[in-house]
């Protein structure tokens, strides 16, 4: 009855937040009403210690999505089997309601780099990706899902758009998709591209989380407008606009606000979920309104 | 001092130090904190603020990957720092 | 595109823009590829100054950032696991000439490089103080006891601790540096403790973190300090949190 609603995440169609470690003990305390919290899967990758115990109590109360920086599914080199199995520990310990990754690469024979770098998008790249993603859905046990990224530059032998990519490797490695909007916006307006016409032709159908964050805002060489996926501002005007366009399309999402650097007081993001899940609440009356006419 | 003597040596002493410490009767291990109180000088951290660095998937605008000539020195809390009764030992490199 | 030519571009901004690299415009743009490489040395940097916070304010963010950048271009993180990056960063301090005048500031680093070591070890129930009384009295001395998961111990000939002290604080007083301390870090529950212990315990202690007998770390230890307390230090050991709890192996050999 609902087609909409994805099989790729498990996770409430509501607004979630990045799980900070100076906000843990307010969290607790106070129980607020939050559809879930997201961690960063290596932040949990040691063997014990205050941050384990702290997500054990979140996980007691809340869903948790599980979010990978650091598997390098794009990178030449093969993947790094200690790395997953050290994910595969983790989602059996945790038992996320989703496990996202980039499509992005960060790993090199000289270290790990930690950014998430771009990728051409040709076919032996698609190729390269889907093989990778078969390999981590194996080790993990589980479906993935896998996020558009935020880039700054263009391959010159790129040869598949974005969005047919990520459809690709989707179709091809049953993985779902995680749309980040704020990406979507970043990558636009860095590459004079419509962001509108992207969410437009995006497989909503696939997507099993939203995210949205904040961006800061510079010059190309050519004094042209770049924007840099930085996390550490409220999601801008525009892309909440982008937003509700996405929700309007894909109807309500599991929406998570992204927040990493300059972390503000914890009611600051209480505020930044209460705005993503007014537009959730609004495409969930209009859609149960449509619901009940046709009963 | 052979095996023999040692192994008594270190027994006595051992005993001995349970026998001086504020407790003579055995704890449970969470009542440990008697002891501590007269052992080495406990130093209070700030929590968790040193608890590393976590992952992120954010940039940052911050443009500051170019200063490889540089000829920076140490700027800091170290001219606090007595060496020797001298107040900082800062000259530039 | 090839990943090694990118990567080497990344780290070092003197060499070109990788081959294929362009923009809507058509053509390469050296600042939005400026944006990867700041990124990078940005993110490993502050990586660095959020795991040695006292060396970083001990030399100011302008010296700190520029010894974070020489670093991590020898040494990148070996994992994604950042909260580890910087296991070889008090080594590197104590090799980089800039930093020479501050002797104390490799082994403040190794003191810190230990707090987050044990913030992030296995979890372990510390030894019960009274084992040890149930220890046979001939096998004291042949006995190794197993190391909680969390401890360590610094020694400098530098006040490391006092200076690690002070710097917990917002404003930082004058500190006299040219004492010897041993720091031992320990993590009986989830709180990370660090203490300064007695000269001779922590010649002790460092014998018995290496792995030596009880016997051993003592005989080593009342050779430095004659008038070393084995009882007193073992028992202080223990009570920090120093070893983990365990059927007691013996030594007879």
């Amino acid at each position: 009855m609902n087609a909409i609603t994805p099989s790729t995440s498990l996770l409430p169609a509501r607004a979630g937040l990045g799980l900070k470690p100076e906000h843990v003990g307010e969290i607790l305390d106070t129980e607020p009403d939050v559809g879930f919290f997201e961690v960063h899967a290596e932040n949990y990758m040691g063997d014990g210690g205050a941050p384990h115990r702290a997500l054990g109590e979140i996980v007691a109360r809340y869903p948790l999505s599980l979010h990978g920086v650091g598997l390098s599914i794009g990178a030449e080199r093969p993947l790094d089997t200690a790395h997953l199995a050290r994910l595969r520990a983790l989602i059996d310990r945790y038992r996320p309601r989703s496990f996202s990754e980039h499509l992005a690469w960060s790993t090199h024979e000289s270290g790990f780099l930690n950014d998430l770098l771009p990728l051409p998008y040709t076919e032996s790249t698609l190729r390269r990706v889907a093989d990778n993603v078969d390999q981590v859905q194996q080790a993990v046990g589980r479906q993935m899902l896998l996020e558009n990224p935020s880039t700054y530059i263009l391959f010159e032998d790129s040869t598949i758009h974005e969005i047919d990519f990520l459809e690709r490797v989707a179709a091809r490695t049953g993985c779902g998709l995680l749309l980040d909007v704020n990406n979507v916006m970043v990558s636009a307006v860095n590459h004079r591209a419509d962001p509108f016409a992207y969410i437009d032709r995006f497989p909503v159908e696939r997507v099993g989380e939203i995210h949205l964050a904040g961006y800061d805002e510079t010059m190309d060489g050519a004094g042209d407008r770049l924007l840099i996926d930085a996390h550490g501002s409220p999601v801008s005007d525009d892309v909440s606009a982008l937003y509700r366009h996405t929700i309007d399309r894909a109807g309500p999402l599991p929406t998570l606000i992204e927040w990493d650097n300059d972390v503000p007081a914890f009611p600051v993001l209480l505020a930044e979920a209460a705005r993503a899940e007014a537009v959730l609440d609004s495409a969930k009356s209009w859609r149960d309104a449509r619901l009940a006419r046709r009963a | 001092m052979n095996r023999q003597t040692l192994a008594l040596a270190l027994a006595g002493s051992l005993v001995s130090a349970f026998a001086t410490t504020a407790y003579a009767a055995p704890l449970p291990a969470e009542k440990m904190v008697g002891m501590e109180k007269c052992y080495g000088i406990a130093l209070k951290g700030q929590n968790d603020c040193a608890a590393g660095a976590g992952t992120t998937c954010a940039g940052t605008s911050t443009m500051d990957y170019q200063a490889n000539a540089w000829k920076a020195v140490p700027a800091g809390t170290c001219t606090s720092m007595e060496v020797n009764g001298h107040m900082g030992m800062l000259k530039p490199m | 595109m090839d990943q090694s030519a990118f990567a080497a571009a990344l780290l070092d901004p003197s060499l070109p823009l990788p081959a294929g690299v362009t923009c809507a415009r058509g053509e390469p743009d050296a600042t939005r590829f400026s944006v990867y490489r700041n990124n990078v040395v940005a993110s490993l940097s502050r990586a660095l100054g959020e795991r040695f916070p006292v060396v970083r304010r001990l030399v100011g963010d302008e010296f700190f950032n520029g010894m974070a950048r020489a670093f991590l271009t020898v040494s990148l993180p070996r994992s994604p696991l950042i909260f580890a990056y910087g296991d070889t960063f008090p080594d590197f301090v104590a090799g980089f000439a800039p930093a020479a005048a501050l002797p104390y500031l490799a082994d403040t680093a190794r003191l810190e490089a230990n707090w987050t070591r044990a913030y992030h070890a296995a979890d372990a129930t510390p030894l019960p103080v009274e084992r040890l009384l149930a220890i046979a009295p001939e096998r004291l001395a042949g006995i190794r006891l197993l190391l909680h998961p969390a401890v360590a111990l610094a020694r400098s000939d530098f006040a490391i601790g006092t200076i690690w002290q002070a710097h917990q604080a917002e404003v930082v007083g004058s500190v006299i540096v040219a004492a010897s301390e041993s720091v031992l870090v320990t993590r009986p529950t989830f709180d990370v403790r660090v203490h300064v212990v007695p000269p001779a315990d922590g010649v002790f202690a460092d014998s018995v973190l290496r792995g030596e007998t009880l016997g051993e770390a003592a005989a080593t230890a009342f050779a430095r300090h004659p008038d070393f307390d084995f009882g007193h230090a073992l028992l202080g050991l223990a009570s920090l949190g120093a070893f983990a709890d365990s059927p007691l192996q013996g030594d007879p050999a």
